[in-house]
C-alpha cells in the first residue's frame, strides 16, 4: 500500500460531486419534491448512540458537499444548491454561506431566495430511514433550528425526505468504491497488526492501541476500533471504543472486533476474530458454518434480487446443519447506511429493496451452535458487481488461533 | 411506571466511569439547587444532549429528567449501560422519545415548568452551537405528550455548574494535560525532514494512547494547513513549520496544549514575534483570578492587539467536559459575556498568537490553565517556547 504521503488520491473530482447531486434531483423529482432540505444536524458527539449512528448524524451534508457540518438547499429543477455552514470553503463548495447567528433563519431565508415559501420539501434525516439513520429512530435534525425556520415558512409543505439523498448514498461510483477499497485495505492491516500483538499477557490498551496507530500511520481518518475480549464461553462480550483500562489478556481468551477505516470519509470495516489458545472442536464447527455461510451469501447477493430473498436464505442456511444462522449485514458509506440487517432489525422494512450494481455493504452473518452458546461472525466488504458480490479484500473467513 | 424497556440490545460499551459517588451527589445538588433557583420544577437532559447527560450519569449514552426538590433523577440508557452513579437505569434500545416522555410523567411533571439542557448555545458550554444540540424528532414527540408542560432553555443552569471543576476533576485535567504533553514529546522525537505526516500523527496518538487517553481527534497545522486527521500527501521537509494543536481526555476532561516546531533553526527575525507572544501570554496570565470579568479580558486583548508592528490576538477558552466557553477572542461582543466572571476551579485554554509586521511569521503557544485563590495556575509544565528540530 502506498505510504499517505505518497498517495496518488487527491480527493473526489468535481465530476463525482456533480453525479451526487443529480442522482439526489432525479429521486427528488420522481417523489414530486420542489427541493432537498439537509437540514442542520446534532452532531455525533452529543448524540452518540453507536459509533455508526454518531458519524451519520451530519453524513448527508457531507455526501453532498465534504464539508463536516451544512446545511443544503437543493432544488429539483436543476440550479445549484444554497450551502449555509460554519467551516470554511473546499473545492466543491468553495465560499459557504455563513451562519449569522442562527441556522434555522439561514436556512428559511436560502429557502425564501429559492422561491420555496410554498414548495413542497424533502427533508433528509427527520425520521428513522430505510435506507439511512436506521439506528436514529427520532432522525438526526437539530429542534431549535428546525423549529425557527418551520415558524418563517409557514405555507411550505415540509415532509421526511424517504430517502431520497438515501437512496442516491446507496449506488457507489468508482471513485467511492476506489475509497471503500482502500479503507478495507487499511482495516485489513489493522486485523493483521492485531494478529502480530494480541497475546495472554498483553494489556488491551497496548492491543487496541497498536491497531489504531497500525490504520493512522496508513491514513485512515478519525474512526474508533471497537474491541471485545474476554473468556472463550461468554457470549456477550464487554465492548470498549476507547483504549480499555485494567484489562489484561489472558490464555483462551477470544477477541471480537469491528476494525472501521476511512478513506475519504467512506467508512470500511473489517472483521476477524482471534483465540488466545487452540480453537475446541464444538467452536471449529460453528465457525466452519460461518465460512460457507458466508460464501452462499455473496452467491445469493447480485443485481436484482430483493433483500427479503437475501434474508430468508441466510436465515434458513444454517437448520441444515443442525445450527442456527442469522444475518448481520448494513451499507457502507458516510455512516448509518443501510439496509440495516441486524439480529435486533431482521429487514422486515427493506424486503422489497432491490440490489443494485455499486452497492457496498459490510457483511458479517452470524452462526450459532443450536443451544445458542457458540456464537460467531467474521466479515469484510464486499462491492455487488454485475457479476454478483466480490470481497473488497480478499480475506477467508476464519477464527485465527494464536498460541 | 408506564414504560416497558425493550426485550434485546445492542452490546453494551463501557466508559470511563471513575468519579466517585459524593461526586455525582455534588452535580447533582448544584444542578438541582441552580434549576430551583431559576423556577424550574425539574431539569431535562433529553436526546441530542450527550455531553450534559455524560457529566451528570457518567453513562456513554443517556438522557436525565432530574426535579429540583431533591428527588433522584429518572435516568434512561441504551444497550443495558449502567454503573455506580447509575445502577438501575431506564433501558431503552433506540426508541428515546417514549421513555423520555414517560419518566417525565413519572416525576410529575404533566403541567411543569421544565428546564431542557442543550436547547440553545450557552454561556459556557455547547459554546460552537448557537442553536444547541438537541434531537427535532425525540424532543416534538415529548412535547406532544406533554402539551400542558412548559419547556423552556435551561443550558446555562447546568452549564454553570460545569464551569466550575471540583478537586477530581481538576486532577483528571492534570492528567490529560500530563499526557497531551507527553504528546509534545512525542512529537518533537519524530518530526524530522522525510517523515511521512500521517507517520506523525499516528505516532502521537498513539503514545497518548497507550496512557488511556480517550481516543479523540487532535489536530496538526503543517505550513499553515490545519488537518484533524493524519494528513494525506504530506512528507515533512527541512524548515517546515508545524503546530500541534494536541488535545487528550481524561476523566472526560478535555485538556489541549499547544506548541509549534520548526525543523531547523529558528530565524533571528522570528525572536521578536516569540518574545512578543510570551509577553502577552505572562500578561493576560495575570488576569486569570476569581472576580476578574471576561469583559475585562476583551479589554485586554484589545490593548494589545498592536505594538512595534506587531499583530496579537488572545484566545482564552473554557476547558471541561467539551464545547466549553465562554471564548475569547478578538471578535467576542463585550455584551455576551455580561455578568460573567473568572472564578476559582475554572480551566482554561489560554493561547495568545502574535504575527509580524509582514504577516509571514505567526507564531501561538498555550495550554491549559487553573484559576486558583492565588492566580493562574499552568497546568502544562514545558518550557515557554517554540521547538526548534535542527
Amino acid at each position: 500500500m502506498e505510504a499517505p504521503a505518497d498517495t496518488t488520491w487527491k480527493g473526489f473530482t468535481l465530476a463525482e460531486r456533480d453525479r451526487r447531486w443529480a442522482a439526489v434531483r432525479k429521486h427528488a423529482s420522481a417523489a414530486g419534491f420542489d427541493c432537498i432540505l439537509v437540514p442542520l444536524c446534532v452532531d455525533g458527539r452529543n448524540q452518540h448512540l453507536s459509533l455508526e449512528q454518531a458519524r451519520g448524524m451530519r453524513s448527508d451534508g457531507r455526501y453532498l458537499t465534504l464539508l463536516e457540518n451544512s446545511a443544503v438547499i437543493l432544488p429539483t429543477d436543476g440550479r445549484k444548491p444554497i450551502v449555509i455552514s460554519d467551516r470554511a470553503g473546499n473545492d466543491w463548495i468553495p465560499e459557504p454561506r455563513p451562519v449569522n447567528g442562527s441556522w434555522g433563519t439561514a436556512m428559511a431565508q436560502a429557502l425564501a431566495e429559492s422561491g420555496m415559501e410554498r414548495a413542497r420539501i424533502g427533508v433528509t434525516g427527520l425520521e428513522r430511514g430505510k435506507m439511512v439513520h436506521g439506528r436514529a429512530y427520532a432522525g438526526v435534525v437539530n429542534h431549535t433550528s428546525y423549529a425557527e425556520m418551520l415558524r418563517r415558512m409557514p405555507h411550505a409543505k415540509f415532509e421526511d425526505d424517504h430517502d431520497v439523498v438515501a437512496f442516491a448514498r446507496y449506488v457507489k461510483s468508482d471513485e467511492e468504491i476506489g475509497c471503500l477499497r482502500r479503507g478495507a485495505e487499511i482495516a485489513a492491516a489493522g486485523i493483521e497488526e492485531m494478529g502480530r500483538v494480541a497475546r495472554p499477557g498483553v494489556t488491551d490498551s497496548h492491543l487496541y492501541t497498536r491497531v489504531m496507530r497500525r490504520m493512522l500511520e496508513l491514513g485512515s481518518g478519525y474512526y474508533p476500533l471497537a474491541l471485545y475480549t474476554g473468556p472463550m464461553d461468554q457470549i456477550r462480550l464487554p465492548r470498549f471504543e476507547d483504549p480499555p483500562l485494567g484489562r489484561v489478556l489472558q490464555p483462551n481468551y477470544r477477541i471480537h472486533n469491528e476494525t472501521d477505516a476511512l478513506w475519504g470519509g467512506l467508512i470500511a470495516q473489517e472483521q476477524q476474530g482471534f483465540l488466545l489458545g487452540p480453537v475446541p472442536d464444538a467452536w471449529q464447527r460453528v465457525v466452519d458454518v460461518q465460512r460457507d455461510l458466508f460464501h452462499t451469501g455473496l452467491e445469493v447477493l447480485k443485481p436484482g434480487i430483493v433483500f427479503g430473498e437475501f434474508v430468508d436464505a441466510v436465515n434458513g442456511f444454517g437448520e441444515k446443519r443442525g445450527m442456527k444462522t442469522l444475518t448481520l449485514m448494513h451499507g457502507r458509506g458516510y455512516g448509518d447506511d443501510g439496509p440495516l440487517l441486524t439480529p435486533q432489525d431482521r429487514g422486515e422494512k427493506t424486503r422489497d429493496v432491490v440490489v443494485h450494481e455499486g452497492n457496498v455493504f459490510i457483511w458479517k452473518p452470524i452462526a450459532m451452535s443450536a443451544d445458542e452458546k457458540i456464537q460467531y461472525s467474521w466479515g469484510g466488504c464486499i462491492v455487488i458487481t454485475k457479476n454478483g458480490a466480490e470481497q473488497l479484500v480478499k480475506r477467508t473467513p476464519s477464527l485465527i488461533s494464536l498460541q | 411506571m408506564a414504560y416497558k424497556p425493550p426485550s434485546r440490545a445492542g452490546a453494551t460499551v463501557y466508559v470511563w466511569a471513575d468519579y466517585s459517588i459524593a461526586e455525582r451527589d455534588r452535580r447533582w445538588k448544584a444542578v438541582q439547587d441552580a434549576g430551583k433557583k431559576a423556577g424550574f420544577d425539574c431539569i431535562f437532559v433529553p436526546l441530542g444532549d450527550g455531553v450534559d447527560a455524560r457529566y451528570l450519569t457518567q453513562l456513554r449514552c443517556s438522557s436525565v429528567i432530574m426535579p429540583t426538590d431533591g428527588r433522584a433523577p429518572i435516568i434512561v440508557a441504551d444497550r443495558s449501560s449502567k454503573n455506580t452513579w447509575a445502577p438501575e437505569p431506564w433501558q431503552t434500545s433506540r426508541e428515546w422519545s417514549e421513555p423520555m416522555a414517560e419518566a417525565l410523567l413519572e416525576c410529575g411533571m404533566e403541567r411543569a415548568r421544565v428546564g431542557v439542557a442543550g436547547l440553545k448555545g450557552g454561556k459556557v458550554t455547547h459554546i460552537t452551537s448557537i442553536d444547541g444540540v438537541v434531537n427535532h424528532g425525540a424532543f416534538s414527540a415529548v412535547l406532544k405528550r406533554l402539551p400542558n408542560a412548559k419547556f423552556e432553555d435551561a443550558t446555562d443552569v447546568v452549564g454553570l455548574v460545569r464551569y466550575i471543576k471540583s478537586d477530581e476533576e481538576i486532577v483528571a485535567m492534570r492528567k490529560a494535560t500530563a499526557i497531551a504533553e507527553s504528546g509534545i514529546d512525542e512529537l518533537k522525537k519524530i518530526a524530522r525532514p522525510g517523515v511521512d505526516a500521517a507517520q506523525l500523527y499516528a505516532d502521537v496518538m498513539a503514545c497518548m494512547m497507550e496512557q488511556g487517553n480517550e481516543y479523540f481527534p487532535f489536530a496538526l497545522a503543517i505550513e499553515g494547513r490545519r488537518y484533524a486527521d493524519p494528513p494525506l500527501g504530506v512528507r515533512l521537509v527541512k524548515d517546515s513549520f508545524i503546530r500541534g494543536e494536541i488535545i487528550s481526555v481524561w476523566g472526560t476532561q478535555i485538556a489541549e496544549e499547544d506548541q509549534g516546531f520548526l525543523l531547523g533553526t529558528i530565524p533571528e527575525s522570528w525572536r521578536p514575534v516569540a518574545d512578543r507572544q510570551r509577553e502577552v501570554y505572562d500578561a493576560g496570565l495575570k488576569l486569570l483570578k476569581p472576580g476578574t470579568p471576561c469583559a475585562e479580558v476583551i479589554a485586554f486583548g484589545k490593548s494589545v492587539e498592536k505594538k512595534s508592528g506587531l499583530a496579537s490576538k488572545i484566545f482564552l477558552a473554557g476547558r471541561g467536559a467539551g464545547d466549553d466557553g465562554p471564548v475569547i477572542d478578538g471578535s467576542t461582543p463585550a455584551e455576551k459575556l455580561k455578568g460573567l466572571t473568572i472564578e476559582k476551579n475554572t480551566l482554561w485554554l489560554w493561547r495568545p498568537s502574535v504575527k509580524s509586521a509582514d504577516e509571514k511569521v505567526q507564531l501561538g503557544w498555550g495550554g491549559t490553565v487553573l484559576v486558583t485563590d492565588r492566580g493562574a495556575e499552568r497546568l502544562s509544565k514545558r518550557a515557554h517556547e517554540l521547538i526548534s528540530v535542527a
